[in-house]
């Protein structure tokens, strides 16, 4: 790391940004009296996530374990599958037409049938989002374990490697950075995902609570849940992007 | 790693899958088109057989998989209700996402030139695309009422940033010695990469923003038959809204393999 500013410029100027959209939104919001319903103001919104904490935290740690539940599954899946294919050639002409027809049916279609299948509970919220990241993440390490260079694997074949030893020593070294990336992709995805299978039926979590709220047009309750489900995405987005960092040092 | 290349990471897949044309071949591009459909055809209709000849011969109930018979014949029951749907999505889809890739170009050249400009609005920006899309649709549908416009900005809503992003990676990829026309045209690659993410991601916006009490759509199609668990058609549904994703993102690829003649990026 080379020796830099405690705070960038740029991070200056996206606080800065921030910090003038609080300040407008404030003044917008008191200055024209809006009513709630159109929008809140912030303070109210502070106000609210402090009076609901309870509810709120227990609501997006019902969320969060769903999420990091199904991205757990779907990572496990889509890494799985990578490497079937990559020592079995012969499964990718079946396999890979599959999966990119199924990635192109859009998750809000096919979330009405999971439920159903699978029940209200978070079951059916850790299908869905396992089966989203499962996609993400396989397409990702696919494309890693493809990338390695045509010549390495023969030298490494001239040497009596087998598929197995080329897969540990060669092909994953040079798909983890892919990897990692497919895996930072799915975090705020698979939040988002959860939440909105909560709105389709659930027993708990920030869908529902999002979803209750806009039942009962308590719209202070909407935003606060919004605040808390964006602050949840970024912690999980942050925390992988960090393991990323110190796993994949030589990037 | 850039605030750039984070956002990709925010909004993307990683690796993207290439599109049709990325296996090359001898043979000429219609002879390949027409051999392409041939072999796609042939593998629907192998699909069809199989699934139909599975549910019958296995005997499986239609709360797991309903036979295709039995799907067509939901849709032959209401055919209006489906015809109807398909052509409300498919617009607000399309609203959302021309306005949506036309806003988030326009955004991306307008951070490229004004970089204090991007770096004080671009994390807000990014923070936008981690709020869930149903409490954003809420508030749309309330401000909105609940119209073909307001689900057409839901979509747009998913739709702008994703091109914004990759527009900027791709006006930052192109050699800044070459013409403000020259660039554009290096740009475009990476611009088809954001309207490829942008067909789907508006397909979704426009399920998902029918869900808040529309009367027509293939969203409500699909949360009525939730409610009532009528599989059969809910499997009609899911299916016209396959062909719709397929449709709309194979419509982008073909315009791609028109325009960006000279390779596209992966």
């Amino acid at each position: 790391m080379n020796a830099r500013p405690l705070v960038s410029r740029a991070a200056q100027r996206g606080i800065l940004g921030f910090a003038l959209l609080l300040v407008i939104w404030e003044g917008t919001s008191r200055f024209f009296a809006l009513p709630t319903y159109v929008l809140p103001t912030v303070t109210g919104i502070v106000q609210a996530l402090v009076d609901g904490r309870g509810a709120l935290a227990h609501a997006a740690l019902y969320t969060v374990g769903e999420a990091v539940a199904g991205f757990i599954v779907g990572a496990a899946i889509g890494v799985a599958l990578a490497i079937a294919i990559t020592l079995l050639p012969w499964l990718r002409a079946g396999l890979l037409p599959v999966a990119t027809a199924i990635n192109s049916v859009p998750v809000a279609a096919y979330s009405p049938l999971v439920l159903l299948w699978f029940g209200v509970g978070p079951s059916s919220k850790i299908v869905l989002v396992a089966m989203v990241v499962s996609f993400t993440v396989f397409l990702s390490a696919l494309a890693g374990f493809d990338r390695v260079d045509r010549r390495s694997i023969d030298l490494l074949r001239s040497f009596g490697a087998g598929r197995l030893v080329i897969l540990w020593r060669l092909r994953l070294p040079t798909a983890l950075p892919l990897i990692a990336a497919g895996l930072r992709v799915s975090t705020v995805r698979s939040v988002i995902i959860a939440i909105v299978a909560e709105m389709l039926g659930a027993d708990g979590g920030l869908g529902w609570l999002i979803y209750q709220a806009v039942v009962q047009i308590d719209f202070v309750q909407v935003w606060s849940a919004i605040f808390v489900a964006s602050a949840a995405s970024l912690i999980f987005f942050a925390l992988i992007g960090f393991a990323e960092r110190r796993v994949i040092f030589w990037r | 790693m850039s605030i750039v290349d984070e956002a990709r990471s925010l909004t993307q897949d990683a690796a993207p899958v290439p599109p049709a044309a990325w296996r090359p071949s001898g043979r000429s591009g219609s002879a390949r088109a027409l051999i392409k459909t041939i072999r796609v055809a042939v593998a629907l209709i192998v699909v069809a057989a199989v699934w139909e000849g599975m549910v019958r011969g296995f005997h499986i109930k239609p709360a797991y998989l309903p036979s295709l018979s039995a799907i067509a014949g939901a849709v032959a029951i209401a055919p209006q209700a489906y015809a109807a749907g398909f052509i409300r999505t498919l617009t607000e889809t399309l609203i959302g996402m021309v306005a949506g890739s036309a806003f988030g170009i326009a955004i991306a050249i307008v951070f490229f030139r004004a970089r204090v400009l991007r770096e004080m609005v671009f994390p807000i920006f990014i923070v936008s695309q981690t709020i869930p899309v149903i409490a954003f649709g809420a508030l749309i549908v309330l401000w909105f009422g609940n119209t073909l416009f307001s689900k057409a900005i839901i979509a747009f809503y998913l739709t702008f940033f994703p091109v914004t992003v990759n527009t900027l990676l791709g006006l930052e990829s192109v050699d800044p010695r070459q013409e403000a026309l020259l660039r554009s045209f290096g740009a475009l690659p990476q611009i088809f990469v954001a309207l490829r993410l942008a067909a789907s991601l508006s397909l979704i916006g426009a399920i998902v923003g029918e869900w808040f009490g529309d009367t027509t759509g293939m969203g409500v199609l699909l949360l009525q038959h939730m409610f009532n668990e009528n599989f059969e058609g809910l499997w009609a549904a899911l299916i016209g809204s396959a062909i719709l994703g397929t449709g709309l993102y194979g419509f982008v690829g073909a315009l791609e393999r028109r325009i960006v003649f000279w390779g596209a990026a992966s």
